[in-house]
């Protein structure tokens, strides 16, 4: 078991040094990621910001309550921008030009030389504003010790459930001939997640929790740090990453009975 | 006579090149644009219905809700992905063979942008028939529709015209995505996307009023609303001055850009 995980640690080195190898080969690429990042972060909050201007409270929260679950899902956007999203949109290439057979044959789990190769450095660098953001609106809501505690643990479990999630519905490309589309939709889900599930009518709220658990991915935690006793959401996040996971074993399978291997 | 051919024969490809893969077209153009809306529909009918509010900055709910039916609307008509592969051709020296054709890269790019438009209007009259039946569009009049289509598809050429300048860009960088995705999030935010600039701070939308962005959402949006203050002849010719800047910004690159082509995977 030891010597699996070290032969994996020694993979996601490698994967690691040649994305910063890469990364440095495109110096202004490099720096227009940042900039492209920080817009994005400062457009949101700006965004919630100045709704704020015009009401004290939304729902439940206030101003602060509201930007510290944005700056919640910066991070986990954060993460997800950094570690996995570039590889959803290789996942695409792959299928459609055959290129997935020489992953197929290599001696690593399949899914996780998909999902964990492509690293996006440049991202990287911009940690600091959502984090400064969290840490900012956390004091301001005097965050209780263990919450602070929690903190670090959920933004990974979000970061969890939502790639679970969209890795899930990232099979579907199996089934397309062109599969921008699909990555397109995923980016929708996400789009939806970025907000508080209070906002949404009933009957979404219920199709994104329970059928597609979207927006478990902020909510949940972000409540629990709020209020510690609504624990209830953690464990749905818990659940529906193991449902997810299920899924993911069950589908990943009838998709590589449709694969054609384009390139063979 | 011999050119229009081209033109048509053009746009006819290019219209069953969009819709070859249905339903990645509903995905890539028609599904970002409806979760942006639902999520603002949500959003606005939250902060109303929550909190009591009754009007905001002269809005009320409904108000409201009818602007954010408009903005979905030149959402689908003005603000396309056509050009996406621009940056890729460039790239991978497939822009070679136009420099040969007797059809240029820019009328075949365009040409395509006009299939596209054509969808577009097709995919909004269908959208707009819905909004009206689903009672999100309430008192909306012929000559408000006819300005807010009109301006709407110069505002369509404009979003062209900077998409196609974005991948330009290739000649220069390895990817050029991010220029795009740099654009849209700005647009979107400052263009009253998201919320009508009478939301945002003072200082702001005093700003914005010498960019171009109030033009590509907030104007289009105001005309269909039929509330639009100012007039529709100078709103035109402002944007078709930043258009000229633009398609002049276009020339330029191309001809530079040209000097550095060399060709690759030829």
């Amino acid at each position: 078991m030891m010597r699996r995980l070290r032969q994996y640690l020694a993979v996601y080195g490698k994967f690691l040094s040649t994305c910063f190898a890469a990364a440095s080969t495109y110096r202004l690429h490099f720096v227009l990621l940042i900039v492209m990042d920080q817009l994005f972060y400062f457009s949101l909050l700006g965004s919630v910001d100045f709704i704020f201007d015009q009401v004290p409270v939304i729902g439940p929260w206030s101003r602060d309550h509201f930007m510290f679950f944005i700056a919640f899902m910066l991070a986990v956007d954060h993460l997800h921008m950094t570690f996995v999203s570039e590889s959803f949109w290789e996942f695409s290439y792959d299928l459609r030009t055959g290129r997935l057979d020489f992953i197929l044959l290599r001696p690593l789990n399949t899914l996780f030389t998909i999902f964990a190769r492509l690293i996006r450095p440049a991202t990287m660098v911009n940690v600091v504003t959502p984090w400064a953001f969290l840490i900012h609106f956390g004091l301001a809501l005097d965050l209780q010790a263990s919450a602070w505690f929690f903190l670090l643990p959920l933004v990974v479990l979000a970061l969890l459930l939502l790639t679970s999630i969209e890795i899930l519905l990232s099979m579907l490309m199996f089934w397309t001939v062109e599969s921008f589309g699909i990555n397109f939709l995923r980016m929708q889900l996400q789009t939806v997640s970025r907000w508080p599930d209070f906002i949404y009518p009933t009957w979404s709220k219920r199709i994104f929790t329970l059928v597609i658990p979207i927006l478990l991915v902020g909510s949940a935690p972000v409540r629990f740090l709020f209020d510690p006793t609504q624990w209830i959401g953690v464990m749905a996040m818990l659940v529906a990453l193991g449902v997810t996971w299920i899924l993911i074993a069950f589908v990943w399978r009838l998709g590589l009975r449709s694969y054609e291997s384009a390139s063979s | 006579m011999p050119e229009l051919s081209k033109w048509m024969a053009t746009v006819r490809i290019s219209w069953s090149k969009h819709l070859a893969y249905k339903l990645n077209f509903v995905l890539l153009v028609i599904g970002p644009t409806l979760v942006f809306f639902f999520v603002k529909f949500s959003l606005w009918k939250a902060i109303f219905s929550l909190e009591g509010v009754t009007t905001l900055q002269g809005y009320d709910l409904r108000r409201m809700l009818n602007y954010q039916a408009w903005t979905l609307l030149v959402g689908l008509l003005a603000q396309g992905y056509n050009s996406m592969n621009l940056a890729e051709d460039i790239r991978l020296g497939r822009i070679s063979a136009y420099l040969v054709y007797p059809f240029g890269f820019w009328p075949f790019q365009t040409a395509s942008f006009l299939a596209f438009q054509g969808l577009q209007l097709l995919v909004s009259a269908v959208t707009l028939l819905l909004l009206v039946v689903g009672g999100l569009l309430s008192g909306w009049s012929w000559p408000a529709l006819l300005e807010g289509f009109v301006f709407s598809l110069l505002v369509g050429f404009f979003w062209y015209q900077i998409s196609f300048l974005i991948g330009l860009a290739a000649f220069w960088l390895e990817e050029t995505w991010v220029l795009r995705v740099m654009f849209v999030t700005i647009a979107q935010f400052l263009s009253g996307a998201m919320m009508p600039l009478e939301v945002f701070p003072v200082w702001l939308e005093s700003i914005l009023q010498w960019s171009p962005f109030p033009y590509l959402t907030y104007v289009p949006a105001k005309m269909f609303m039929g509330e639009y203050s100012g007039s529709f002849a100078v709103a035109a010719l402002i944007l078709g001055l930043w258009l000229a800047v633009v398609s002049l910004g276009v020339n330029w690159v191309w001809r530079r850009g040209l000097r550095l082509y060399t060709a690759a995977g030829m």
